[in-house]
């Protein structure tokens, strides 16, 4: 602010009837704010963080800024050490080659779009300036990664140049950092044991905060795993199961055997392993994700030392349809649509001779399952369904879960 | 034409030594810490990591450390008959039955009697390998030896989603290790490649704080499990975290021998979590994490008998902990003398710290007056604190959010 007297000190009295305000209004973040150790700055334009949870004070910016709104900026702040935005920040750096400062800024902006679109309001005011996902034209509710790549630095982010959270936003040390040698700085160990006391708290009383916070509390110790890896360590584990794949067997001696005279060698045998896909084409399922996830199936069969042409498809919704081999053609006719019954399904995948060793079954879950187990391997790739399906004739129709023998994972 | 050769390779030999000519400095190492700590308490380790990142060098330090001969075994180029050994057919197989015989590095291992065995690229090897292995790790038996006890068994594997043949443990399997994610520094391996590599100080066990680990370790984990007997065993669910640590009577023991084996090394709380949380889990290791910085606050009763002198924490969420924890104290056996010390303790608290998280202990302890104590003069110097709260009400007033709104 010019022409305002930089030389006063920082109103700490102030600083912490905020931090106080705000630990009544989130009570479920007030050991976080509590633990942040306060550092006077001349260097920062606002409030900053850094990684080891230390917050950076401008003096001149507390004499201008009301409590009420100051509050607001301590739960922001807070909620970029809390949510790893420097940890985040590095690893999509690193994923996505990103070395520039504009890129560390895009960060920071992204970073404050997924905080404030749902950490204002009930009593925590929106301090002025703080940049929304509407600002830049883009739905709310969505992570920083997601929103990163969908808007660049121009005329419509200039005036969010001064914006900066410090290295605990973006992960980009700044000149003013103590570093983690400084004082009262907060470990890795101690650090994660913050996230977690205060994701407890929020799992243990989820009525008292939004969904935002609920859903970074169920997945702050295990976010959801990339789907690809998941689907692939199921079907490649299933694949590669004793009696199928690459394994060594007595059956055959081996040629090792030779040299050894007197020891019983066993032999490496190859045998590759059949899947057979089955696919639920009912109405509710897009092209797209059966598209997607029917390429998978096949990439990883393939890296399992499958053959493509032990791979089959089979389209199915109340009754099963032919039978096709991956290899014979791109396009597979998904005949259907309509209601689904994967039970027929199941039963003409077993009739192939000869028998699959894994069976792998992409559906919305929307379905009836067979009642006994089948003598193969299953992974059950599992679009969500966020509403649930309504039955227009049985309204209270709830499907079943997929049965407990089959290893299930959800796509997308 | 022959003098030219050699000296050809006298050349290449002199570029070699200078390229192998690297120094070393100290510095903390906690996943080498970490791992050194499981093996010298006798625990199965098993290193995730991504091949290539110096899970090899880590042992090679670990064994010179340990004065142990080291000795590797690539699994993926064995057959499963190398670990569970060779049938030999002999004249009567009926009458003599058919011996298994061991590789002869196992046998030379059993004729040392010491030595640290490091089973590489688990993750790589067929099934029937694994199978192999696993009894090796688990029984410690390769065909018909016994290993000593002073062998000591490392292996290491491939995350899941980079392992071609999607090695997983099941569930009892990967209960019996101590998993200790292997990754590697970013900055180590500049400095390395530029010709100064770490050298790791390893902890070293202290034969006179045995008992005191043993104690402290026995009061962590029974506290824990007496408070939260759900935590005791917990069969991992979801397809996201199998394969994985999880918490039962088993793992629960191992951590117990865990931190009594850091407590005695004064190893670091970085390296303790690192053990912990392989062992039973994130969610129930950051439990224990958590009651061991419990531990760590100061006594109430120790606090209150000297009010003046005493030491608080500076981190704010653990200083109001142990305030708390003071007004708890002085509720449960309310005397005129303790709720003074109290007073004065806050008063203290708030010389030496931010005023705000006292509002909510000095709150409490105001309600526990009785009607015929006075108030002591210490309160005066709490005015500040109180002043914090009423500001912090008017923002509220403000704004129209009540103080103490659910949300």
């Amino acid at each position: 602010m010019p022409g305002r007297p930089e030389a006063r000190a920082l109103d700490l009295d102030k600083l912490y009837a905020a931090r106080l305000y705000a630990a009544r209004v989130r009570p479920y973040l007030a050991t976080a704010l509590f633990a942040l150790h306060v550092v006077e700055s001349r260097r920062v334009p606002t409030m900053a963080v850094d990684r080891h949870w230390r917050c950076y004070v401008a003096p001149a910016f507390v004499d201008r800024t009301p409590v009420e709104e100051l509050a607001g900026v301590w739960v922001h702040e807070v909620s970029h050490l809390l949510r790893d935005h420097h940890g985040r920040s590095d690893r999509v750096a690193r994923e996505r080659g990103l070395t520039g400062l504009g890129d560390r800024l895009r960060m920071n902006i992204a970073a404050d779009c997924e905080i404030n679109d749902d950490v204002f309001g009930d009593g925590l005011v929106r301090p002025e300036g703080a940049i929304r996902p509407e600002t830049l034209g883009l739905p709310p509710g969505e992570l920083m990664e997601d929103y990163l790549g969908r808007f660049g630095l121009g005329p419509q982010t200039q005036d969010l140049a001064w914006l900066d959270c410090g290295s605990g936003a973006d992960g980009l040390e700044r000149e003013w950092d103590l570093g983690p040698a400084g004082a009262h700085g907060l470990s890795a160990q101690e650090r994660d044991a913050m996230r977690f006391r205060v994701a407890q708290g929020i799992t243990g009383r989820p009525g008292n905060s939004p969904k935002g916070w609920q859903r970074w509390a169920e997945e702050v110790f295990h976010p959801p795993q990339p789907w690809r890896e998941l689907l692939g360590a199921a079907v490649r584990s299933a694949a590669s199961g004793p009696g199928v794949g690459e394994d060594y067997t007595y059956g055959r001696p081996s040629r090792r055997s030779a040299g050894v005279p007197g020891a019983v060698l066993p032999s490496l045998r190859r045998r590759p392993p059949r899947v057979s896909v089955v696919i639920d084409t009912s109405g509710s399922v897009s092209d797209t994700e059966l598209g997607s996830a029917l390429h998978e199936v096949a990439e990883i069969s393939r890296a399992v030392g499958g053959r493509r042409d032990l791979v089959t498809v089979l389209p199915c919704d109340t009754a099963a349809h032919l039978v096709h081999r991956l290899c014979r053609a791109e396009g597979i006719p998904l005949l259907g649509g309509g209601g689904t019954d994967l039970r027929a399904g199941f039963a003409r995948a077993l009739r192939t001779r000869p028998r699959p060793d894994v069976m792998v079954v992409l559906t919305d879950g929307q379905t009836r399952w067979p009642d006994t187990r089948p003598p193969c391997r299953t992974v059950v790739g599992l679009f969500p369904r966020q509403h649930g399906s309504y039955d227009e004739d049985d309204p209270g129709y709830v499907p079943d879960a997929p049965p407990a023998w089959a290893r299930v994972v959800s796509i997308g | 034409m022959l003098a030219h050769t050699t000296s050809q390779l006298d050349v290449a030999a002199a570029l070699l030594a200078l390229l192998r000519d690297t120094t070393t400095e100290p510095r903390p190492d906690t996943q080498l810490e970490a791992l050194t700590l499981a093996v010298a308490a006798d625990l199965p380790v098993l290193l995730w990591g991504e091949p290539g990142i110096g899970k090899t060098a880590a042992l090679t330090q670990l064994a010179s450390s340990l004065d142990l001969p080291l000795t590797t075994v690539v699994a993926s180029v064995h057959e499963p008959s190398d670990f569970s050994g060779l049938p030999i057919v002999g004249d009567d197989p009926a009458e003599q039955g058919v011996p298994m015989a061991p590789p002869d590095w196992a046998v030379r291992l059993v004729r040392a009697g010491r030595g640290l065995l490091f089973l590489d690229e688990l993750s790589t090897a067929a099934p029937a390998v694994q199978a192999a292995l696993l009894r090796l790790v688990l029984e410690r038996r390769i065909g018909a030896l016994q290993l000593p006890p002073g062998v000591r068994i490392v292996a290491a594997a491939n995350p899941r989603a980079s392992a071609a043949d999607g090695w997983e443990l099941s569930p009892p399997l990967a209960n019996r290790f101590v998993h200790l994610q292997w990754a590697h520094d970013h900055e180590v391996v500049v400095r390395g490649l530029g010709g100064t590599w770490p050298r790791a100080t390893l902890p070293r066990l202290d034969p006179s704080r045995l008992p005191e680990a043993v104690a402290f370790a026995r009061r962590a984990v029974c506290g824990l499990l007496s408070a939260r007997p759900g935590l005791v065993h917990r069969l991992p669910d979801g397809e996201a975290r199998r394969g994985g640590p999880w918490p039962s009577p088993r793992s629960w023991e191992t951590t117990l021998c865990l931190i009594a084996f850091a407590t005695a090394a004064g190893a670091s709380r970085e390296v303790l979590s690192m053990l912990v949380r392989g062992t039973v889990g994130d969610g129930p290791g950051l439990e224990l994490l958590a009651a061991l910085d419990r531990m760590d606050l100061p006594d109430p009763e120790v606090l209150l008998a000297d009010p003046e002198g005493a030491v608080l924490p500076e981190r704010g969420d653990l200083r109001q902990a142990a305030l708390d924890a003071v007004v708890a104290a002085v509720g449960q056996r309310p005397e005129k003398s303790r709720w003074d010390a109290a007073w004065a303790l806050l008063a203290r608290a708030l010389e030496t710290g931010a005023p705000d998280l006292l509002v909510v202990p000095a709150t409490t302890l105001a309600t526990l007056r009785r009607e015929d104590w006075d108030v002591p003069a210490s309160i005066e110097r709490l005015a500040g604190a109180v002043s914090l709260s009423r500001r912090a009400d008017r923002a509220a007033n403000r704004t129209g959010a009540g103080a103490g709104a659910g949300r």
